[in-house]
């Protein structure tokens, strides 16, 4: 209900659908346990690295089981609330979320090829994750993005310039992987509902591989500025298989003039 | 300027070499000044080998991975020129084109580039990323996987399979195609193809089209130097394969800047081909 009007999600739609018979779209993913009958079996063991978890694959969001299947976008970050928990805004920050959600997301950055940012990027895109020495890899399918996050135990940058995607350092605390994001920008959407965001925003993203196909993501949004209270969701991702990413390149930029929001 | 680039004091451009008004090139000037105080960009890199007064040592032996193979991981910047004209270093003889290439060539130098994709933000494609004048990280493929190249310019990635697939026949042509790699007589051999019909080779516009494949011998010389040999092979496009060597300089001590160019896209204003 929320984007009668989204163009650009038929238009990347029809593109991905006619990709799918070529590249290394059926290409056996390695080490990946199986059934007797061939398939990946998903709900083996999480795989170990170096005596961690290894988060290592390509991920899709799982549909939440709070919206009936069949809706055409869920990437609201609405739908990941715990029930009765409430997105306390800055009075500032619900007059231009209202504004967005009011005009079917119009004017969001996607429209203009700028970049989905956290945790947004995982709500629209697919995306492999690849662990290395001091350093883990997020690289998103939509638009080509990559986000690193650094393992080495380096601090944060004192005042950094704004970047979409941020500066993120990482830790394993147990078996959760534990993201600290700062230094974002103040213009990407959270979601395409608009949830908004200042500079000022830290990000916690808890990561929980709780067998081979299947992630759990708990999200604790900080932002005084924007939000009277910290608030958390928590996303579960499900394992694509035996595929590869797509390249998929936002170069025509020609979303932002058919889009319809009032 | 905080970065060096390549012992050069004139500052990268990444399009249009030939732009006539210097308005952009000062843009990018003065947005590379404002960043460069913040970010990580001064912190110690781990694993780098280091002279007695703790600066980098750069002519240390070129590491070796855990399986014994050439380590090439790291962020690296190329030498100038070749991003204008990957064929520099090669006689005009040396890249026969076909006369519709030769002509295709002729028009995009006459029209200084103006027609070229990486103006509406699309990646330079292979060997371009490899010689733009912003670097590039490679990331080991730990565990036999995929190795991993993050190019700064655009921010973009490319994977290069390791484990020993072939390329893939008859694919949805890419930017920057499909890449799979092996390890030959102490080099990196990266092979691509699977391009899409209207690459530009360099900020000059050599052409490639569908049937290019590329070789990238990445030959690590020491811990702080590694060549590219890359070998263009389109036979629609050239009477025979040609062969070129990029040199890379190891940037330690800094990390990956955000460029994002659909952030700032004023290239397209400010192109001033006929």
């Amino acid at each position: 209900m929320l984007f009668r009007k989204r163009q650009s999600a038929a238009a990347i739609l029809l593109f991905s659908s006619l990709s799918l018979h070529a590249q290394w779209m059926r290409y056996p993913s390695a080490g990946t346990p199986r059934l007797a009958n061939g398939k990946p079996d998903l709900t083996a063991a999480t795989p170990k690295l170096d005596g961690h978890p290894d988060l290592s694959g390509i991920w899709k969001i799982a549909r939440p089981n709070t919206i009936p299947e069949g809706t055409a976008s869920y990437a609201s970050l609405q739908y990941w609330t715990k029930e009765g928990i409430d997105i306390q805004m800055q009075p500032w920050a619900k007059a231009l979320f209202e504004k967005r959600y009011g005009s079917f997301g119009v004017g969001r950055p996607s429209e203009h090829c700028l970049p989905h940012s956290i945790p947004d990027a995982m709500l629209v895109s697919n995306f492999k994750i690849k662990q290395d020495a001091g350093l883990t890899l997020f690289l998103y399918e939509e638009f080509m993005r990559f986000r690193q996050i650094f393992t080495d135990g380096r601090p944060f940058p004192k005042d950094p310039a704004p970047a979409w995607f941020g500066y993120s350092t990482g830790k394993w605390e147990g078996d959760s992987f534990v993201v600290e994001t700062m230094g974002y920008n103040d213009l990407s959407w959270l979601d395409d509902a608009g949830h908004p965001h200042s500079e000022a925003m830290v990000t916690t993203e808890r990561f929980q591989r709780r067998d081979f196909g299947h992630m759990e993501m708990e999200l604790t949004v900080n932002d005084p500025k924007a939000y009277l209270k910290p608030w958390s969701v928590t996303m579960q991702f499900v394992l694509m298989p035996d595929t590869e990413l797509i390249e998929d390149l936002c170069d025509n930029e020609r979303d932002g003039t058919h889009m319809v929001g009032k | 300027m905080g970065r060096t680039w390549w012992g050069s004091e004139k500052p990268p451009v990444y399009n249009f070499p030939r732009m006539k008004p210097t308005v952009l090139l000062w843009v990018i000037l003065l947005i590379a000044c404002g960043t460069l105080s913040a970010q990580w960009l001064k912190i110690p890199t781990p694993g780098i080998p280091r002279t007695p007064d703790g600066k980098p040592d750069l002519s240390a032996p070129a590491p070796k991975t855990a399986e014994g193979k050439p380590d090439v991981s790291g962020l690296w910047q190329p030498a100038p020129g070749y991003v204008e004209n990957v064929a520099k270093d090669l006689k005009p003889e040396d890249v026969p084109m076909r006369p519709w290439a030769q002509m295709l060539y002729q028009h995009r130098r006459d029209t200084l580039s103006k027609e070229d994709p990486t103006g509406w933000c699309n990646p330079g494609g292979v060997p371009r990323s490899d010689a733009v004048p912003y670097p590039f990280k490679i990331v080991p493929a730990a565990g036999g996987g995929e190795m991993m190249i993050l190019y700064e310019a655009v921010h973009s990635y490319r994977q290069v399979f390791m484990d020993g697939r072939a390329l893939p026949k008859d694919p949805n042509p890419n930017w920057l195609g499909y890449s799979v790699g092996r390890y030959e007589d102490g080099a990196l051999v990266v092979e691509s193809s699977g391009f899409v019909e209207n690459s530009w080779l360099d900020n000059g516009g050599h052409p490639g089209t569908e049937s290019l494949h590329v070789t990238e011998r990445f030959k690590r010389k020491d811990f702080g130097h590694m060549d590219i040999e890359v070998t263009i092979d389109d036979p629609k496009t050239y009477t025979k394969p040609w062969t070129v060597t990029i040199p890379l300089k190891l940037m330690p001590d800094t990390e990956l800047l955000e460029y994002i160019c659909t952030e700032n896209n004023k290239d397209l204003e400010h192109l001033v081909g006929k």
